[in-house]
C-alpha cells in the first residue's frame, strides 16, 4: 500500500521538465515507426546500400508531412480554399477534447485519493444508457430535456462508481480488479438494451443493435452555426475542470479526499472515514465520467452503437497522468490527445497509420508513468517524493 | 484542379509566411527533400477514389478487406490516386469523411450500415461531391449511391450443396450478430437446404438459425475465431452437423478446430472471399464459398467514373451480375455428385430468372 502510493505520488509529482522530455521522446518514437513503415520509405529499402541517401531523405520527408498534416488536421488547414474548411480543425481539437477533459478530471480525481479508476469505460457506457433513454424515450421541452437526460448520466455514471467504492470500503475489493470487471458487464448491457425494442433499439430501424438519434430537444447546441461540429461540451468541460479545482483545492470534502490519498493511516487517525471517502470519492470520479458520457450521447445526431464510448473512458487515464491530476493539467492534456484525435484522418489521408499517434501517446503515458527509465535516459537526478 | 493536387509545393509556401518558424523551417526542408524523391513510374489520372473504413481495420479479411483491395487494384491498373481512413469507433466516422471531403476526393467510399446516418449527412452537406455507401442506402440524396448484395442468393445454392454433401443431413450455420447483413446469408443458407428436402424428400436439419422466428446461434461480436465461436460449432457438430457455414468474417480456425476435435468428417463453408484461396491451411476443409465480391464493384465503379466517365448509379451484386456467386469446389469437385451440381445449375438459372425465391 504504501509502496504503490509512493510511486503513485512520484508519477503525479511529474515536473514539468520531465512530462516535457517525455512527450518529446514520444514524439522522437513515433517519427521512427511513421518513417519505417511508410511505404514511400519502405520502397527505398531496396536500393538502401547503393544510395541510403535517398532513404533518409524520404524518411525524413515523410515525418515533417506527418507532423504538418496533424497540424492541419488539428489547428489550422492552411491547404484551404475557405475559411470554413480552414478553421474547423481547431474546432473538431475542441470538440473531441472536450470529453477527454471531462472523463481525464474523473480519473484524476481517483488518482488524488489513491484509488485508480480504470473503470472509465464501465461507467461512461452507464451514463451513456442514462442519457440515450431520457434523450430517446422521454418529451421534454427543448433545453430541460437536455440537462435532464445530462443529470441522469451523470447520476448513472456516479452510482456505478459508487457501487465500486462501496464494494472496497465494505470488502476491501480492489477497485481495479471491479472496475474493469463492471466494464464488461456495462457494454454487455448496454448492448442488450440497444438490442431490445422496448428499450433503447431504434423504431423501424433494421434491427442492428442501434439507438434513436438523441431527440432535437436534448441535443448539445452548436456554438458556430451548422458547418461546425463544436458544441457547448467543451464549455462544459471547462466548468467541470473549475469545479474540479474548486472541489480538490478548497472545499473540506477535497481536503479529506487528498488526506485519504496522501495517507490513509494517518487521516484515519485523525478523524476521517476512509471508508466513506471511498465511496464518495469512486463516485465522484465516475459523475465527471458520467458528464464525458452526456457529451457522447447528447452531441450525436445519428442513432448510438455501443462504440460511441470511443475509447474515452481508458484515454482518460493517460489524460489524467499527463495532467499530474491537476485542472489545469489535465485540461491542457486534454487538448493535446484532442489535437491527436482531430489530426488523424488528415494524416491517414497521406498514408500514416491511425496506429502511430497511439503509439506516441501510449509511448508518453509509459514514460511520464516511468519515472526511473525517463531519468536514467535523460540522467535527471532523482526526485524527491514530498 | 491540377493546382491543389501539387500539394508540397503549395503546403510550403503558405506555411513560410506563417509566424511558426519551426514549422517553415520543416517545410523548407520538405521542399528540398521533395526534389530528391525517386520517380514513380505508374500511369496517372486525374482522379482520386478515397474510402472510409467500419469499425475495424483494413486488415479484417472481410468487408472493409474486400474495399481496401478494390481501391488498391484501382490505384494499380487505372493509376488514380487513393485516400484512405480507417475508423476504429463510431466517433471517427463523420471527421474521417470530413477528411475525405477536404482532400478533394472526386468518389468517397464509407463502408458498412454504420456509416449511413454519417454518409448521408456529408452528401447532404456537400452536394457537388459524389459518395457511394457499402451495405447502405441514400436517404434521398442523389449524390449518394449504394452498393448492395443479394447474399440469400448465393447462400441459398450454399445451403442445397450443403444439405446435398451432407452425410448426417443435419447442416449448421451461426452468425456474429443478429443484425440483417448476417442473417441475409443465414436465410438464403436455410431455404437451400429445405429445397433440397423438398426436391428429395430426404428429411434435412438445420441447426442455429429459424427463419421465422428470427433466432439461432449468434457470438454477440465478429471476434475472430473466438471461444465463443468454436463453442457453438462444437455444440453443432455434437449435435449431428457435418457442414458449417459461420457468417461473421473469419472463424475457420474455430470452426475447423471444433470438427477436428469432435473427429467427424465435417466441412466448413466460407464467406465474404473464396476461403480455399484466402486462407490455404483450411482448404481440405472448405466445401465451397459464398463470396461478396465488393472488390469487383469497387473497382468497377471507379473505372467507369473515371476511364469511362459515365455517371455514377446504384449497384446490386446478384447471382445474375456475378456480384456474388458460390467459388469453385477446389479439393471437393470430385466429391460432389454430378447431379448436386446439375441441380445447382438450375437453381441458379432459376433464381436469376426469378422464378425460385430464396427466401422461401
Amino acid at each position: 500500500m504504501s509502496e504503490d502510493n509512493k510511486l503513485l505520488k512520484e508519477i503525479m509529482s511529474g515536473s514539468p521538465l520531465r512530462i516535457t522530455l517525455s512527450v518529446l521522446l514520444g514524439f522522437i518514437i513515433g517519427s521512427i515507426f511513421m518513417a519505417v513503415f511508410n511505404e514511400n520509405v519502405v520502397a527505398t529499402y531496396a536500393s538502401f546500400f547503393s544510395s541510403p541517401g535517398t532513404t533518409f531523405q524520404v524518411a525524413g520527408q515523410t515525418i515533417v508531412d506527418g507532423y504538418v498534416a496533424l497540424f492541419n488536421g488539428s489547428i489550422i488547414n492552411l491547404s484551404a480554399d475557405n475559411p470554413v474548411s480552414m478553421f474547423r480543425p481547431i474546432t473538431e481539437t475542441l470538440r473531441l477534447a472536450a470529453p477527454l477533459i471531462m472523463a481525464g478530471l474523473g480519473v484524476a480525481l481517483g488518482f488524488r485519493v489513491g484509488l485508480f479508476n480504470v473503470g472509465g469505460t464501465g461507467q461512461l457506457i452507464m451514463g451513456l444508457l442514462g442519457a440515450t433513454w431520457i434523450s430517446t424515450r422521454f418529451d421534454l421541452p427543448w433545453g430541460l430535456h437536455m440537462v435532464v437526460a445530462l443529470i441522469v448520466a451523470i447520476i448513472f455514471a456516479g452510482a456505478t462508481g459508487g457501487l465500486v467504492g462501496f464494494l472496497k470500503a465494505k470488502t476491501g475489493a480492489h477497485e481495479v480488479i471491479v472496475t474493469i470487471m463492471l466494464n464488461y458487464v456495462a457494454i454487455d448491457l448496454f448492448t442488450f438494451f440497444l438490442r431490445t425494442p422496448s428499450l433503447l433499439l431504434e423504431h423501424g430501424g433494421g434491427g442492428n443493435p442501434k439507438s434513436d438519434p438523441p431527440a432535437l430537444t436534448a441535443q448539445f447546441p452548436r456554438l458556430l452555426g451548422d458547418s461546425f461540429g463544436l458544441n457547448i461540451g467543451i464549455i462544459l468541460a471547462i466548468v467541470a475542470a473549475v469545479v474540479y479545482w474548486w472541489l480538490m483545492e478548497r472545499s473540506t470534502i477535497g481536503y479529506r479526499f487528498r488526506m485519504v490519498g496522501h495517507n490513509a493511516n494517518a487521516a484515519r487517525a485523525a478523524g476521517i472515514s476512509v471508508e466513506r471517502t471511498y465511496v464518495w470519492a469512486m463516485a465522484a470520479s465516475a459523475a465527471f465520467i458520467g458528464l464525458a458520457a452526456a457529451n457522447q450521447g447528447l452531441s450525436a445526431t445519428s442513432g448510438l452503437t455501443s462504440s460511441i464510448h470511443a475509447n474515452i473512458g481508458f484515454d482518460a487515464i493517460t489524460v489524467a497522468l499527463l495532467g499530474g491530476s491537476r485542472a489545469r493539467g489535465v485540461v491542457v492534456a486534454g487538448l493535446v490527445f484532442g489535437a491527436f484525435k482531430a489530426g488523424s484522418p488528415t494524416m491517414q489521408i497521406l498514408g500514416v497509420s491511425p496506429e502511430v499517434l497511439g503509439i506516441v501517446q501510449a509511448l508518453i503515458v509509459l514514460f511520464i508513468a516511468a519515472p526511473p527509465l525517463i531519468r536514467a535516459i535523460f540522467r535527471l537526478p532523482k526526485a524527491e517524493v514530498k | 484542379m491540377g493546382a491543389d493536387r501539387i500539394s508540397g509545393g503549395i503546403k510550403v509556401n503558405k506555411i513560410s509566411r506563417n509566424t511558426f518558424k519551426g514549422l517553415a523551417l520543416a517545410a523548407v526542408a520538405t521542399l528540398a527533400l521533395t526534389g530528391c524523391a525517386p520517380a514513380k513510374v505508374v500511369p496517372s489520372l486525374d482522379y482520386k477514389a478515397c474510402a472510409v473504413s467500419d469499425e475495424g481495420s483494413w486488415n479484417d479479411k472481410s468487408f472493409n478487406e474486400s474495399v481496401m483491395d478494390g481501391i488498391k487494384k484501382s490505384k494499380a491498373e487505372l493509376g488514380v490516386k487513393t485516400a484512405d481512413a480507417e475508423s476504429n469507433s463510431s466517433e471517427e466516422f463523420k471527421p474521417n469523411l470530413q477528411a475525405m471531403v477536404d482532400a478533394k476526393c472526386d468518389v468517397i467510399f464509407a463502408v458498412g450500415f454504420n456509416l449511413v446516418a454519417p454518409v448521408n449527412e456529408a452528401a447532404k452537406a456537400n452536394p457537388d461531391m459524389n459518395f457511394v455507401t457499402i451495405d447502405g442506402w441514400s436517404e434521398g440524396n442523389a449524390n449518394l449511391k449504394a452498393v448492395n448484395y443479394a447474399m440469400s442468393e448465393s447462400s441459398y445454392l450454399a445451403g442445397y450443396l450443403a444439405a446435398a454433401y451432407s452425410k448426417t443431413h443435419v447442416v449448421g450455420t451461426y452468425g456474429g450478430m443478429n443484425i440483417p447483413a448476417v442473417t441475409a446469408f443465414m436465410d438464403g443458407y436455410y431455404y437451400g437446404a429445405k429445397a433440397f428436402e423438398k426436391a428429395t424428400g430426404t428429411a434435412t436439419t438445420v441447426l442455429g438459425w429459424d427463419p421465422a422466428k428470427k433466432t439461432g446461434d449468434f457470438m454477440g461480436d465478429f471476434t475472430p475465431n473466438s471461444g465463443v465461436s468454436k463453442t457453438i460449432a462444437a455444440n453443432q457438430v455434437k449435435g449431428g452437423a457435418d457442414v458449417l457455414f459461420p457468417v461473421a468474417g473469419d472463424q475457420f480456425g474455430a470452426a475447423s478446430e471444433a470438427i477436428k476435435e469432435a473427429g467427424v468428417d465435417g466441412v466448413m463453408i466460407g464467406v465474404d472471399k473464396d476461403i480455399a484461396k484466402t486462407s490455404p491451411q483450411y482448404a481440405d476443409m472448405v466445401l465451397t464459398s459464398v463470396e461478396k465480391r465488393m472488390t469487383n464493384a469497387v473497382y468497377d465503379i471507379v473505372k467507369a467514373a473515371a476511364v469511362d466517365k459515365k455517371p455514377y448509379a446504384d449497384y446490386l451484386g446478384n447471382l445474375a451480375n456475378g456480384g456474388t456467386a458460390l467459388s469453385g469446389f477446389g479439393a471437393f469437385d470430385s466429391k460432389i455428385s454430378q447431379e448436386t451440381k446439375d441441380a445447382l445449375k438450375a437453381l441458379q438459372a432459376g433464381i436469376i430468372d426469378g422464378s425460385i425465391n430464396p427466401l422461401q
